[in-house]
């Protein structure tokens, strides 16, 4: 607030304008806010509200175009693979989310109390991964996940794994799936949590290591509740592309020439739904599920942690 | 000017017209036939695209004719498909894809030139929707330098095979009788068993029954070999499956096409033999079949291209300038001896193909039959990777048949289970 008042103290002024100058500034604040959000905003209607407007109404109505109120969504949820890809994606979620809370904080924590430097040098190795895309990263996966070709063989070897098909059992899969994301997504996050914690103002941390908290004390809390509300915006966004996850078991699927459910995910599952079976409405039906279930989570975390609310 | 401009893009969209793009879809295997058809045809303008070939219930050619369906454009006019399956599901009304080849198209002397029953899994009550590339029927490969040197002789029965291959596991432990790591090895052990998994036995009615002893004779078999690694579980087209079995294969059953597309370089240059399906002592032979390849041309397809199209299709299919260079045993019959000379030539074979070929070829069991799903899809997600597990195969077949039933009632079949 300080600098904001010294900063326009210093700005210089247009006498020649009828208005006053505080007016015109706040509305050239308006407008620039606008013309910013606006590139955005034209974007998610024709990318994210558009396409989902139009999956709700294939939702709700039949291949003729009559409205079947829930059938789809019915007719969906007794298919056999719907529960199974929902158990799958569950698990996966429990990993991902888990190793990303625990993991992801306590290396954001602890480069923010190493030197700077040092602390640059690590936020670059760990962000690497991720400069891979989403399938090159799979496919780097694939290498090492089977056993004749893997860097890793020995390591696989001790668990027993002699092939691919050994090593992506149905049972290991959500595993390998959290790892992956958690490889390729994890420094992101790590950034950006790092981010977070400069934001805390020195003076507190000052305040706490004079009253006697120590590194533990100081990051437990101190940090991690100054911190919370990053926490659950990385929650609620690792939430809604864990629940989406597709290109991962599809690619694993293809590679090892079909040993993989090409329904594993709900998301697999609507695309077969819509390209195996040409039934673009029930594929609708599981998109709209993942798009309740997604809009549930976030609430409950946005309401439960007042997210929104301005100090 | 205007005059001018107006004559040459009328005389231009004439020529083009007169000189459409005909778009190819194949698999790698397939570039070849597409490359000669080219090469024989030099005025006829081909735009090929390569992709996987629907294999291994990837689905990925009904995905695209599901978007051109809905977009309204952009059909492939030919199209090869690995999956064996595929005029079943294609010519369902939810993809509507290929043309009625035996109305007009192609001629009834082509249609009739075909191995008999090979165009089975084409025809849809009546409708023949595809052309067969080549016969994919399961035959006993063997080495033949191996079978002297350890002084076996060839089993003639599936009960022959597994003696010989407990033997081998105690004798010769390395070496092996066969494999079960790929999702097509129902096709290679449980359709010559008879087993009733697959059997389509009135319009929308499946017979699948796991429990049939049928089923089961087969995996009984098959788990001891397992057991004792003279079957393995690697999928034959695994990385290293060239090096670690080099040499080492003393039988695998498998499809015509392993010949030319699997052996080469696992098995020293003339030393691979072929002998008949493998029997179960009573009963009439048969055998089962791996792909075999389908070539469809698009109902789409209108006007003057509709005779160039089926013309293309037609030579692809038929023509010994197509089959001579296709690794499998060409469906169509007067391209079969030529083939067969091609191969003997090659010399890959220590003994004559020809006998074992043209009998196997009309072994194929007729009780396995085209649905909609893919079948070794389920057998892949179910047994293979339960076996993978350390699971058995027989213990694997009741989640199978549970799976399979699950797809064809959620296509509407009725499913049924005869003792």
């Amino acid at each position: 607030m300080k600098s904001a008042v010294s900063r326009e103290a210093s700005t210089p002024l247009d006498t020649t304008d009828s208005l006053t100058p505080t007016l015109r500034r706040k509305r050239k604040k308006g407008v620039a806010g606008y013309a910013f959000v606006s590139g955005y905003f034209v974007l998610l209607i024709l990318f994210g509200v558009l396409p989902a407007a139009y999956a709700i109404v294939l939702a709700f109505t039949a291949s003729g175009g009559h409205f079947t109120g829930l059938t789809n969504f019915i007719k969906t949820g007794e298919d056999f693979r719907f529960l199974p890809a929902f158990e799958n994606v569950g698990k996966y979620l429990l990993i991902w989310l888990g190793s990303l809370v625990v993991i992801v904080l306590g290396l954001a924590l602890m480069l923010h109390s190493i030197a700077r430097r040092v602390s640059a040098a690590f936020r670059f190795i760990f962000y690497l991964p991720g400069a891979l895309a989403g399938a090159a990263s799979v496919l780097v996966w694939l290498f090492m996940l089977d056993p004749t070709v893997s860097p890793w063989r020995l390591f696989l070897g001790v668990f027993g794994f002699k092939n691919l098909g050994q090593t992506i059992l149905p049972g290991h899969l959500p595993l390998i799936f959290a790892i992956i994301a958690f490889w390729a997504g994890a420094g992101g996050w790590i950034v950006v949590t790092y981010g977070a914690l400069n934001n805390i103002p020195n003076e507190l941390i000052e305040a706490a290591q004079l009253d006697g908290a120590g590194a533990i004390q100081t990051a437990l809390r101190i940090k991690l509740p100054l911190i919370k509300k990053w926490i659950v915006f990385m929650l609620i966004l690792a939430f809604a592309a864990g629940t989406q996850l597709f290109v991962e078991p599809q690619l694993v699927g293809e590679a090892s020439l079909g040993l993989i459910s090409p329904t594993w995910s709900p998301n697999e599952l609507a695309y077969y739904f819509a390209f195996q079976d040409n039934n673009f409405n029930y594929a609708a039906a599981i998109s709209v599920d993942l798009l309740v279930i997604g809009l549930l989570c976030a609430a409950v975390l946005v309401f439960r942690t007042k997210l929104f609310e301005v100090e | 000017m205007a005059l001018a401009t107006f004559g040459f893009v009328e005389a231009a969209s004439a020529a083009k017209a007169k000189k459409p793009t005909i778009t190819i879809w194949v698999d790698s295997t397939r570039v070849p036939q597409v490359k000669a058809y080219e090469k024989a045809h030099p005025t006829v303008k081909i735009a090929m695209n390569i992709y996987n070939g629907n294999a291994n219930g990837s689905g990925t050619l009904q995905s695209k004719i599901a978007l051109d369906n809905r977009v309204g454009n952009g059909w492939p006019d030919i199209v090869f498909s690995e999956e064996n399956n595929d005029a079943a599901s294609l010519a369902s009304p939810q993809f509507n894809y290929p043309a009625v080849l035996n109305k007009g198209l192609v001629s009834k002397k082509i249609l009739g030139g075909y191995a008999a029953g090979t165009l089975a899994g084409c025809t849809v009550n009546g409708k023949v929707y595809c052309l067969r590339n080549d016969l994919a029927m399961n035959v006993l490969f063997y080495n033949s330098a191996l079978m002297t040197q350890f002084g076996y002789t060839v089993p003639t029965t599936w009960q022959g095979w597994q003696t010989l291959g407990e033997q081998v596991a105690t004798q010769h432990p390395g070496y092996i009788v066969g494999s079960v790591g790929d999702n097509w090895d129902d096709d290679i052990y449980l359709w010559p068993s008879e087993c009733h998994v697959d059997d389509v036995v009135k319009t929308d009615t499946i017979d699948i029954n796991a429990a049939d002893p049928n089923c089961t004779r087969a995996t009984q078999l098959i788990d001891p070999l397992i057991k004792d690694g003279a079957v393995t579980t690697d999928s034959v087209f695994s990385s290293t499956f060239g090096t670690t079995y080099n040499n080492k294969i003393l039988m695998m059953v498998g499809p015509a096409w392993y010949g030319q597309y699997l052996f080469p370089g696992l098995v020293t240059k003339g030393d691979l033999a072929v002998a008949d399906p493998l029997s179960w002592g009573s009963g009439p032979t048969v055998t089962g079949e791996v792909g075999g390849g389908l070539w469809f041309m698009s109902s789409h397809v209108t006007g003057a291209t509709k005779t160039l199209t089926a013309s293309i299709l037609t030579w692809l299919s038929t023509s010994y300038g197509s089959q001579g260079i296709s690794p499998g045993y060409p469906a169509y019959v007067a391209d079969e001896t030529p083939w067969i000379a091609g191969q003997q030539a090659s010399g890959l074979y220590s003994n004559q193909i020809a006998p074992v070929f043209a009998k196997a070829a009309t072994e194929v069991w007729s009780g396995w039959s085209p649905v909609p799903w893919s079948t070794d899809s389920v057998f892949g997600s179910t047994v293979v990777t339960g076996l993978n597990s350390g699971s058995t195969m027989t213990s694997q077949l009741a989640g199978f048949a549970s799976q399979l039933a699950d797809f064809a009632q959620s296509d509407g079949y009725t499913v049924v289970t005869t003792p």
